[in-house]
């Protein structure tokens, strides 16, 4: 007991720097969010008054709620089509051998390590080729393809690890490999598709390059875009928006990201040793 | 008699079937519908396929066929040059300086993020009070886009009113303002500080994975053969957690060759370039400037650079699968 408390004390002094270093910017955006808006650029650190009222101006100022609208919608496109896409690729890899498995692996692995600013020239005269620029929807299909081998991973180590002498058991009783998936491998696999699900819309929200490439109109914008246009090549910043915007596109993707962070681990650790 | 044998062989065939149901076995069992099967697996492949082959490999092809002709500001293709945008490339000193800070960068921020999580992960995998709470602080900015966390940063170290020159003047470190983000001699490390900041979640969880694998009495062997805590690192953790620092390293190079918000959204690459890695580099040449030649054949140099770091990861996964 005793020794606990004194492990506990040596550990978060010596953690203290880097817990200090990495709630900093957190305490920065929600002092300047909740900041009157004529304390902003006085470098003070605590505000006379909390001004909640600042994300309600935010929201309107800024059009927070119309990239808050093309996030979802990218995002929830992206990651419906992945999923959709990798169930029956990640299945296949996981149910069947056959020619070209290797292939398909090395292939999905090649696809993961390129990140799309290696291809933004490309991508963007492909979409500039079908006229496609502009196009919340092409970008979801961006994301889509480049999420598939992030999915497809997660999704077959996790496979490969649910028995199947179940479905063998469903086939004997004389049920096809359709009626199977549907009423035996598939509810066994819905909690590992939803925590794969929430990450790949998690990327897509957090997108960055190809979305400022795509996107060049307000109301295509999704929230990274439009919280960057607040900052980018402005005369002046309203930083109490700003700040406003940036706790409240990532506040609930945090929360989500932090619960479910020990799955995410567990399939990298999957595959890492795959 | 007979009848009795018969069904106790046929019911051990079935368990033994169901015990050990390897997927060549489940395909032999269906051979009673063999085109179903043969086609099957790649009927269910392709979508991803042919997703990944529009989205990927034609911007691949595209960039080649840039990067091999004369191309103007508009995309229009002319007559084939050959390598001569890679030569151009090799010439202009930006990217000559880009190429040598994008080196920088990935050395720094991999090797200081690796410097930072090995302790932090090996704290973190001690038992103490608050041990959940330090690994969700620890694991915030893994949580939050590199976008969001850089347009904060750039904020905080506003000259005027950031709020960390006035942290700093508080505690009696600077006694006045500085324009952190206005040379490259500030900017530049703390792009790089930034990044590490960033790097480590991802690393500590890595080498968590890899401590878990450690079992405790090696330790306590240790202890009692009269290792001190220095030793047991260095004969007992530092060995065991090596693969994992490995792919720590590779995966790590991947991510921070690639990364691009950070420098763009704090300093654009500026001032005067003096910050420009290859990818803000590469943007600027394709969006700003209009070089598509030399944009894509930065491209293409990058793509091969990532595939080098690629086959070396395969090279370590598959030396850690036969361990």
């Amino acid at each position: 007991m005793n020794s606990k408390m004194k492990r506990t004390i040596i550990a978060w002094l010596l953690l203290a720097p880097l817990v200090a270093v990495t709630i900093f910017p957190f305490a920065v955006m929600f002092l300047t969010a909740v900041k009157p808006r004529t304390e902003v650029l006085t470098p003070t650190w605590w505000p006379s008054e909390f001004r909640w009222s600042n994300f309600a101006d935010m929201w309107v100022a800024t059009g927070f709620g119309q990239a808050l609208l093309n996030s979802l919608y990218v995002s929830a496109l992206a990651t419906i089509g992945a999923i959709l896409i990798s169930v029956p690729a990640a299945y296949a890899m996981s149910r069947f051998r056959f020619g070209g498995y290797g292939a398909f692996r090395q292939f999905l692995l090649i696809s993961q390590m390129i990140s799309p600013i290696v291809l933004v020239l490309g991508l963007f005269r492909l979409m500039a080729a079908w006229g496609l620029v502009e196009s919340t929807t092409a970008l979801g299909f961006i994301y889509m393809a480049f999420n598939v081998a992030f999915t497809v991973w997660m999704l077959q180590s996790y496979f490969d690890t649910i028995p199947r002498d179940l479905e063998e058991a469903a086939w004997m009783e004389g049920a096809g490999r359709w009626l199977t998936l549907r009423k035996v491998f598939l509810p066994l696999c819905l909690p590992a598709i939803a925590v794969t699900a929430i990450f790949t819309f998690i990327n897509a929200w957090n997108e960055f390059v190809v979305a400022l490439t795509m996107l060049r109109s307000q109301e295509s914008y999704t929230l990274p875009i439009q919280v960057f246009s607040l900052v980018a090549g402005r005369y002046t910043i309203e930083w109490h928006h700003v700040m406003a915007a940036t706790l409240l596109a990532t506040l609930p993707v945090a929360i989500l990201f932090i619960w479910l962070q020990r799955y995410l681990v567990r399939g990298l650790a999957l595959r890492a040793v795959k | 008699m007979r009848g009795g044998a018969w069904k106790e062989f046929e019911t051990e065939r079935l368990a033994r079937q169901m015990r050990i149901g390897t997927p060549l076995e489940a395909s032999q069992r269906d051979t009673n519908q063999p085109m179903q099967n043969r086609f099957l697996p790649y009927l269910l492949t392709l979508p991803s396929l042919f997703l990944a082959a529009v989205v990927i490999f034609w911007p691949v092809w595209d960039l080649i066929q840039i990067s091999t002709h004369d191309v103007n500001r508009f995309g229009q293709l002319r007559e084939f040059s050959g390598l001569a945008n890679f030569a151009a490339l090799a010439a202009d000193p930006d990217f000559v300086a880009a190429l040598w800070r994008t080196a920088l960068w990935t050395v720094l921020v991999v090797g200081g993020a690796l410097l930072l999580s090995i302790p932090v992960a090996i704290i973190l995998n001690t038992d103490f009070y608050g041990r959940g709470l330090a690994r969700v602080i620890i694991m915030l900015p893994w949580a939050v886009s590199l976008t969001m966390t850089a347009v904060v940063w750039r904020w905080a170290l506003n000259g005027e009113s950031g709020m960390l020159n006035s942290a700093l003047m508080k505690l009696g470190l600077i006694s006045q303002n500085i324009q952190w983000l206005a040379s490259a001699e500030t900017a530049f490390p703390m792009q790089v500080l930034i990044g590490i900041l960033v790097t480590v979640p991802f690393t500590t969880t890595i080498f968590l994975g890899g401590l878990s694998s450690i079992p405790d009495d090696l330790y306590e062997a240790a202890a009692l053969e009269g290792a001190t805590p220095l030793q047991q690192f260095r004969e007992i953790t530092f060995p065991l957690l090596k693969p994992f620092i490995n792919i720590a390293i590779v995966l790590n190079t991947i991510y921070v060759f690639n990364s691009f918000p950070i420098i763009w959204v704090m300093t654009q690459g500026g001032p005067a370039n003096s910050t420009d890695i290859l990818v803000t580099h590469l943007y600027k040449l394709a969006f700003r400037i209009g070089k598509l030649g030399e944009a894509s054949a930065v491209s293409l140099v990058m793509f091969a650079i990532l595939l080098v770091f690629t086959m070396i990861y395969v090279r370590l996964a598959m030396r850690e699968q036969r361990a």
